[in-house]
């Protein structure tokens, strides 16, 4: 009998069933008798998010290519699929062999983004296997969190056996490793190699190990490790060399399509920006590029293994790249010819040129999205955005005279300092877009008209980021600031799209929460959370409820603003960036000083300190 | 880039079977995983004219989502003839199990040629007897079957019975098989879902409440021309 036959009948009434059925070309498929290791990877969101996701792609390879451990595939099944599971009480399984993911030995999470808790955790319930990590027996696997949360997975940490904070290629590898031989030689048991994982292996966070005491007013008075040989920080882990680490040369080919159904060429990590409020532009830092060399065989090797027509160049600000030149010449050496267009998903509106644009749209057609981030120079120099007005005029214009009518501007409202005239900057910005548009002569503005669209977010103060003390806006702020956006439009051509105040808020609350939080997102979980973010399953009423019910005071994390003297609940991890560095950094937002970028200065972030080949910082 | 085409493409048709999990792959869905099948395989492909060139690939009759099939087929345009079975080879090699070419040739016909299918349908059902499938070939032979149908203009109460050319039904240890022919014209198409839909309204069968026991599976087996000669 084939993999999926028992459940023909299930997979032909739940919708898109080719998300259950694995069996992709390039999927690996490993004898099991060879195995020592079983390592389910589960990325809790729907396989079309999962299968898009970078970080997966990178570690499935590098865990497969043991021999002796067999890494696969788990997402989270769309509630239909999760309804008739829990009818006929069929487990959550993997999607190469199809086994259940509670037989597996290690299961690792990607968690990506905080809305996402809920769902890893049902996952753990579909499974069968105990929600918090002081339930879990001998049998069952260990369970494992990494990814981008985990920079603060307080709330969740509860819930996790271990946390891989950092870069996970070697980590991954040596946590399997060091579980085979003490399988192996019996030494093995959960709290033996937890212990032993926590203490050897840098980057390993076993949060049972560490006890945490509060003060009266509810701040965090203390982390305190169990053991003597545990760190007292978690420093995060890094690759030292981006030319050396693997790098996939296949890819799982979706059957069905997925949200990026093309290459990923990741170009380098970290970023020399620093703007203030970005999570993502500290926690990765150093900033390690890889050569255009090991960039274009990665490219050309990926291609051939799947057929895709794009390739797309990942990094947090590609015209950042130091030989961005040589990688694209490189490329377009063959993917012209190829029929294989480029694509690049962020671009700097300060550093965005005619012949970069060339390259890139040689094939496609389209839209330019540009992210100012705020409505007026002051508010730009507050969060360190250095672009100005004359950057986007003149990136506009090339835009236009290129071809291209239609342009998306990336805001946030909520920022620290921001006053009314900052949000009606916001709609200022996108008319100065449409009248770039008019004072083209008509022989050179594209044919179709112009189309503004700004997609406003709320800000959510992030752990390591300058703004990491700062008051998140209240609910009713965020929406009356919505409004005033709204009122503040009057061209018909400028679009406008908001996120939900109430999304954000709960957002705030997990990204900044602590170990208190836990039982309000179990609470949540048993009341049927799920896919939170997702809009039609986000229940916010719920989630007040919850949290209401397990005594949670949700302003304690939002519009309180944290203290500069306080523990904050991620002082227990050691991302690179020092609390010097930020509080430097916050200081000149105050004072709407800028920046200069690691290519221009070294402003002494502290990150260098983890080490790794780069370009900017010796 | 825009690339001059002056040359006339060469159809290559490739057979191929789609089974097992694949069933649960939309028509859609294996145009781009073909998409990708072809470039992978190194064939020389052509390319359509314009701003964004694509290979073009042409298909007969699509599955819809729940049928395997042995008698699938496609058409890939070249720029140049190759031997067919390098051509064969190299396809298979880019393919999973579950999707295989079994014949690939230069074709005579057009693809517009293939006019009717035939399905094995199994139902799994817990009392697979004679007497049901006496039932069933009843309900198969009558003068009408009516059934709602999705039409151009919504759904509709559609008389299905012009659309099968034979179907009958017949106890198999402990499962009952129908062999049909339905028709497989554009303007025609009779899903074997249909055949399906009427057998558990006229029969009872298939319960939605025991999605695990009471279960059926298609398979598609052969492709006919309008005279009943089997189409290639």
């Amino acid at each position: 009998m084939q993999k999926n036959d028992n459940i023909s009948g299930i997979l032909k009434s739940v919708s898109k069933p080719g998300r259950y059925i694995g069996g992709e070309y390039n999927s690996i498929i490993k004898n099991k008798a060879d195995i020592k290791c079983r390592f389910a990877f589960a990325f809790p969101d729907t396989y079309e998010i999962g299968m898009s996701n970078l970080g997966v792609r990178i570690l499935y390879d590098v865990l497969n290519k043991e021999s002796d451990i067999w890494c696969e595939r788990v997402y989270a099944p769309w509630p239909d699929m999760i309804e008739k599971m829990e009818q006929y009480a069929i487990p959550l399984s993997s999607v190469e062999s199809g086994d259940p993911v509670r037989d597996f030995d290690l299961i690792g999470f990607s968690l990506q983004y905080e809305l996402c808790y809920t769902t890893a955790l049902r996952m753990l319930k579909l499974s069968g296997i105990p929600m918090w990590s002081k339930d879990r027996c001998e049998s069952d696997p260990i369970i494992i969190a990494g990814g981008p949360c985990v920079y603060n997975a307080e709330p969740v940490a509860e819930f996790f056996d271990l946390i891989n904070v950092g870069e996970g290629e070697e980590v991954l590898v040596e946590i399997s490793r060091l579980y085979i031989e003490m399988k192996e030689d019996g030494s093995y048991s959960r709290e033996a190699f937890l212990h032993k994982a926590a203490s050897t292996i840098e980057g390993v966070y076993v949060p049972a190990f560490y006890d945490v005491s509060y003060n009266d007013d509810g701040t965090i008075k203390e982390y305190r490790p169990i053991f003597d040989d545990i760190p007292t920080k978690i420093k995060k882990r890094i690759i030292s060399d981006l030319d050396k680490v693997s790098y996939p040369e296949k890819l799982v080919m979706p059957y069905i399509e997925t949200v990026h159904d093309r290459i990923v060429l990741e170009v380098y990590r970290g970023c020399i920006r620093g703007c203030r409020f970005c999570q993502a532009g500290m926690v990765y830092r150093p900033i390690r590029e890889k050569s255009p060399e090991t960039l274009c065989k990665a490219a050309k090797c990926l291609y051939e293994n799947t057929g895709y027509d794009e390739i797309s160049l990942i990094s947090l600000s590609i015209s950042d790249y130091s030989k961005l030149r040589e990688l694209t010449d490189g490329l377009l050496e063959w993917t012209d010819d190829a029929h294989v267009s480029l694509s690049l998903p962020s671009l700097r509106l300060d550093s965005f040129s005619e012949e970069l644009m060339e390259k890139v749209t040689s094939v496609r057609t389209g839209g330019l999205t540009f992210a100012p981030e705020a409505g007026t120079q002051r508010l730009r120099d507050v969060i360190n955005k250095n672009v100005t007005e004359d950057d986007l005029k003149r990136t506009i214009g090339i835009a236009f005279r290129g071809g291209k009518n239609n342009v998306k501007l990336y805001f946030m409202s909520g920022l620290p300092t921001e006053r009314d005239e900052d949000i009606v900057g916001i709609a200022d910005t996108a008319k100065t877009v449409v009248d770039c548009y008019f004072a083209l002569p008509k022989t050179e503005r594209p044919k179709g008209g112009v189309s503004v669209t700004i997609s406003v977010a709320c800000f959510i103060p992030k752990p390591f980021t300058p703004f990491q003390w700062e008051k998140q806006d209240s609910l009713e702020e965020l929406e009356r600031k919505q409004k005033l956006l709204k009122e503040s439009i009057t061209d018909r051509r400028i679009r406008y799209t908001y996120h939900d105040a109430k999304v954000s808020r709960l957002e705030g609350v997990l990204a900044r929460g602590d170990r208190k939080l836990a039982k309000a997102i179990a609470l949540a979980v048993d009341e049927g959370s799920i896919f939170d973010a997702w809009d039609e399953y986000f229940d916010y009423e719920r989630w007040v409820s919850v949290l209401e019910r397990s005594g949670i005071d949700t302003d304690f994390y939002t519009t309180r603003g944290y203290a500069e003297d306080e523990t904050l609940p991620w002082d227990i991890i050691d991302a690179g960036v020092t609390k010097a560095y930020l509080l430097r950094e916050r200081k000149k937002a105050y004072a709407a000083e800028t920046t200069p970028s690691c290519a221009e200065h070294c402003n002494g972030c502290g990150a260098n300190k983890l080490g790794g080949k780069n370009v900017w910082c010796k | 880039m825009v690339q001059v085409n002056n040359n006339t493409p060469i159809v290559l048709r490739v057979k191929f079977y789609k089974k097992g999990s694949l069933q649960y792959i939309s028509h859609l869905d294996l145009v781009r995983t073909m998409m990708k099948v072809i470039v992978r395989a190194k064939l020389p492909l052509w390319y359509t004219e314009g701003f964004n060139p694509k290979p073009k690939l042409t298909f007969a009759a699509p599955l819809s989502i729940g049928t395997e099939s042995m008698c699938e087929y496609m058409d890939i345009r070249l720029t140049e003839k190759i031997p067919t079975a390098i051509a064969k080879e190299r396809l298979n090699a880019n393919m999973t199990d579950e999707m295989q070419a079994t014949e690939v040739y230069y074709p005579g016909e057009k693809l517009t040629a293939l006019k009717w299918l035939a399905y094995e349908i199994t139902l799994e059902i817990k009392d697979a007897t004679p007497e049901l499938a006496e039932k069933i070939n009843s309900v198969l032979e009558s003068e009408e079957l009516q059934v709602f149908k999705k039409t151009k203009s919504g759904e509709a109460l559609v008389n299905i019975k012009p659309l099968i050319k034979s179907a009958s039904a017949r106890v198999a240890g402990q499962r009952i098989m129908i062999s049909c022919i339905l028709s497989a014209d554009p303007s025609a198409f009779l899903n074997p879902e249909y055949v399906i839909k009427v057998l558990k309204e006229k029969c009872g069968i298939l319960s939605d409440d025991n999605l695990l026991e009471e279960r059926y599976s298609i398979m598609r087996t052969n492709a006919y021309k309008e005279n009943m000669t089997l189409f290639s």
